[in-house]
């Protein structure tokens, strides 16, 4: 009988590469992903929450991981629980209104902009920055926590420091997420110091050195670490049962959402192991992501332990 | 003449081009970011050393590319099998192409600058040695499909035509990949997600696995029409087709003499702040350019039904630099204001239809090049001939990378802010209007430079006629030299 020649079947080849590369793509992604997505690891979701505020004293973006953020991006939640009302504060806007649809006016049109605002090149602006800062070191003394009290207040003394400055009432998103995010970054610039800056194409000097809390309390070279201490399984039921459904509802969330929840200690040391302060951090799980609880966890130890 | 090609096969090629392009198109600008801004964050490094060795690894990555464009070629050119010289570097190459492209996307978790660096070096270079292992041959698969020069030039410019839309398609993945992260994950997670590269990682997993489906395509159902001939191919021939045959050289020089052409890329976000007004219409300055490109590419087919390869080219050369010599005038005509956004975008788009010749005219012109140096030698280089091409181009790119930079910096004396909350400082009118000439007049000179080497090119009219005719005797007499497998057995 005739031996039929083997020939390489191309097709076959081409399916098995396909299927082979598919598995080994998902597999990696994955992986990858359930690394560095810390949402899935509650011990990481508290420690980093830590960290973020220790290290620069920012309790502003450590919220994007609080259940404050789980439904919508934490711009969009600042935006219109706080931002719209100052900015449509002379209608009848609430929370929740689609903004073009009620036919709201702001303060954010541009007939609302005076000569000064037209023509600042940036300058006005940083000074109205510069004149902020003080108002938000006050505001912030006991840390992040109460962040309704700091929100509308700082808004609200915004529109005044603006108003002197500028001479009019206009105000935008804009103006008052560069204030707030500008102040958040100058206060952590006190706390870690900062480096001469020069320009890499002029060779200007861009921003020069300071001495940061933090480097006077622990050393120029200090270095701030953060680690879980104990870890908690907590009772789901009686937690549930002290949750303000009116908060909750703010972050569309539900009670029922919450499928566990556990509380951290995390402690925060210099680089020689010593321990400057700590922190209980609650975690509840959502589906299959962990957030802390940021209306059952005390950062204030968090704020100012360097003095 | 006869045709060769099935219609389905002249499509697959270019949905295999397509699925190399939406790979090696997304990897350099991702993985820039991902190393400067993802990769290692939170792990404390020196932000001006690790700066500085990024842009070393796309250095020696360049260098490592070009290495390999001429050792790939060589290869190639000296690999027989049933399926051809070029097909299995393309159908067995992609799938560690994909795989290494993916882990370029996966930092180790390291607390070591020295082993981050080095890990960036190895693993992006090794990506660079297999993309040119895929992507050259695929690119040089164009003068094989067919020995009948208007069915391949036909198949080229297609395929020139879907490899340019892939070049773009990471874009668009990123996007997808974006907005459905958005809706599984919710706004703030997505954020918090991304602010860790990892809308990055599936992008370029979408990408790999992109690659390697539509290339399996084209692996499956095309097939070299040009038989291999069986002399081996020396180092020193090899050497000798790149550097010494008159019109490739001239097809090669083209890249060289228009390095400057891709200066303007440097200057388009500038061009967005200080002459259109907003950062963010930088997108809407290279949309109507990339589809003008696009439809370039399409149009460059045309004018070759009416026209030699020869005059096509140096046509698009004249009517890109007249195009962009325009869009200068028009812009100091109406000045750097709100009205010059529209008449701006609409010239950007014409602008990028010089842009097609460039990405098909050559392939064609190296597939004739090929021809000829076949004639001449009895030898078919198809692998050194387009290695010696991008091996040019790589040179010229890393020229434009230079240049570029340097024309924005310092030529144009352009001011960077030094004020914390100003992004973006006032510049002088002077710089302004440099800045305007970095994207319209210093490349439309650079245009007409590249067309300058194409004035020497001969490969037209009779003589291809002559040459096809030959060649294609010369296969028929070797065909019938051939023992017949009745014989053999």
């Amino acid at each position: 009988m005739e031996k039929k020649e083997k020939s390489f079947n191309l097709k076959l080849y081409a399916a098995v590469a396909f299927f082979a590369v598919l598995a080994l793509l998902i597999l990696i992604t994955a992986l990858t992903f359930k690394a560095k997505y810390t949402a899935y690891h509650p011990e990481e979701v508290a420690r980093n929450y830590v960290d973020t505020i220790a290290q620069t004293g920012d309790g502003y973006n450590a919220y994007k991981t609080a259940l404050v953020s789980k439904s919508q991006k934490y711009g969009d939640f600042i935006r219109e629980y706080y931002m719209n009302p100052v900015i449509y504060r002379d209608t009848a806007y609430k929370p929740g209104d689609d903004i073009k649809k009620c036919g709201y006016k702001g303060y954010n049109e541009e007939s609302c902009q005076g000569e000064k605002t037209k023509n600042d090149d940036g300058s006005l602006q940083g000074q109205v920055i510069d004149t902020m800062y003080d108002y938000y070191v006050e505001l912030v003394s006991n840390g992040w926590d109460d962040y309704d009290t700091i929100f509308a207040k700082y808004f609200a003394k915004l529109v005044e420091v603006r108003k002197e400055v500028f001479g009019d009432d206009y105000i935008t998103d804009e103006i008052m997420f560069t204030a707030l995010e500008g102040n958040v970054a100058t206060y952590g610039e006190s706390l870690t110091g900062t480096e001469d800056e020069f320009d890499k194409n002029t060779g200007k000097q861009t921003s020069f050195k300071s001495i940061g809390a933090y480097q006077t309390a622990y050393g120029e070279d200090y270095k701030l670490t953060t680690t879980v201490k104990t870890e908690k399984d907590m009772d789901l039921s009686a937690y549930k049962a002290g949750l303000s459904a009116e908060t909750l509802a703010t972050y569309g969330v539900q009670a029922d959402d919450i499928r566990a929840v556990k509380c951290y200690t995390v402690a925060v040391s210099t680089a020689d192991g010593k321990a400057v302060t700590e922190a209980d951090v609650v975690v509840a799980q959502i589906k299959n992501s962990w957030y802390v609880d940021n209306t059952a966890t005390d950062t204030s130890s968090l704020y100012g332990f360097c003095k | 003449m006869k045709k060769y090609m099935k219609k389905s096969e002249i499509w697959t090629f270019g949905i295999g081009l397509f699925g190399v392009a939406l790979m090696t198109g997304w990897m350099p600008d991702y993985t820039a970011t991902f190393f400067a801004d993802f990769a290692f964050k939170g792990k404390g490094f020196d932000s001006d050393v690790m700066a500085n060795m990024i842009s070393l690894v796309f250095l020696v990555a360049g260098i490592v590319g070009a290495v390999c464009e001429l050792v790939i070629g060589y290869l190639v050119d000296n690999t027989r099998t049933k399926f051809g010289k070029v097909k299995p570097w393309v159908g067995f190459g992609v799938v560690p192409l994909a795989l290494v492209a993916m882990l370029v996307f996966v930092a180790p978790n390291t607390n070591s600058q020295t082993a981050a660096i080095i890990w960036m070096f190895v693993i992006y270079s090794l990506y660079t040695a297999f993309s040119c292992a895929v992507e050259s041959p695929a690119n040089c698969f164009g003068s094989l499909c067919s020995p009948n020069p208007s069915e391949r030039s036909s198949a080229i410019s297609i395929a020139s035509f879907l490899r340019s839309v892939g070049q773009s398609g990471g874009m668009v993945v990123v996007l997808v990949v974006g907005l459905i992260m958005k809706a599984v994950m919710g706004e703030q997670q997505y954020r918090n997600a991304e602010g860790r590269g990892l809308d990055l990682v599936i992008s370029t997993a979408v990408c790999a696995l992109g690659l390697i489906l539509f290339t399996m395509i084209f692996f499956t159902n095309n097939k070299e029409n040009v038989p291999f001939t069986q002399e081996k191919v020396s180092l020193k021939d090899a050497i000798k087709v790149v550097f010494t045959y008159k019109n490739l050289l001239m097809v090669s020089l083209t890249k060289l003499c228009g390095f400057g052409r891709g200066v303007y890329g440097t200057v388009s976000l500038y061009i967005a702040i200080y002459l259109l007004g907003s950062k963010d219409l930088k997108l809407a300055l290279l949309l109507p350019m990339g589809i003008g490109t696009a439809v370039g590419t399409l149009l460059v087919n045309l004018v070759l039904k009416k026209f030699s390869t020869k005059q096509t080219f140096i046509l698009f050369c004249v009517y890109g630099a007249s195009s962009m010599g325009i869009l200068f005038l028009v812009s100091r005509g109406i000045g750097f204001n709100d009205g010059l956004i529209i008449p701006f975008l609409i010239l950007n788009f014409f602008c990028g239809l010089q842009h097609g010749n460039t990405n098909v005219t050559p392939n064609i012109m190296i597939a004739d090049c090929v021809d000829e140096i076949e004639y001449k030698t009895g030898k078919r280089q198809d692998g050194l001939a387009y290695a010696g091409y991008g091996l040019f181009s790589k040179v010229a790119s890393a020229f434009t990378k230079g240049l570029g930079p340097w024309l924005l910096y310092t030529w144009s004396g352009y001011m960077v802010s030094t004020d914390a909350n100003i992004a973006y400082a006032a510049q002088t009118d002077a710089t302004l209007n440099k800045l305007l000439m970095i994207y319209t007049i210093i490349p439309a000179v650079f245009v007409i430079l590249q067309g300058v080497p194409i004035l020497f090119y001969d490969m037209v009219g009779e003589k291809k006629e002559m040459i096809t005719k030959a060649l294609e005797e010369r296969r028929a007499a070797a065909k019938l030299a051939e023992p017949s497998d009745a014989e053999n057995a």
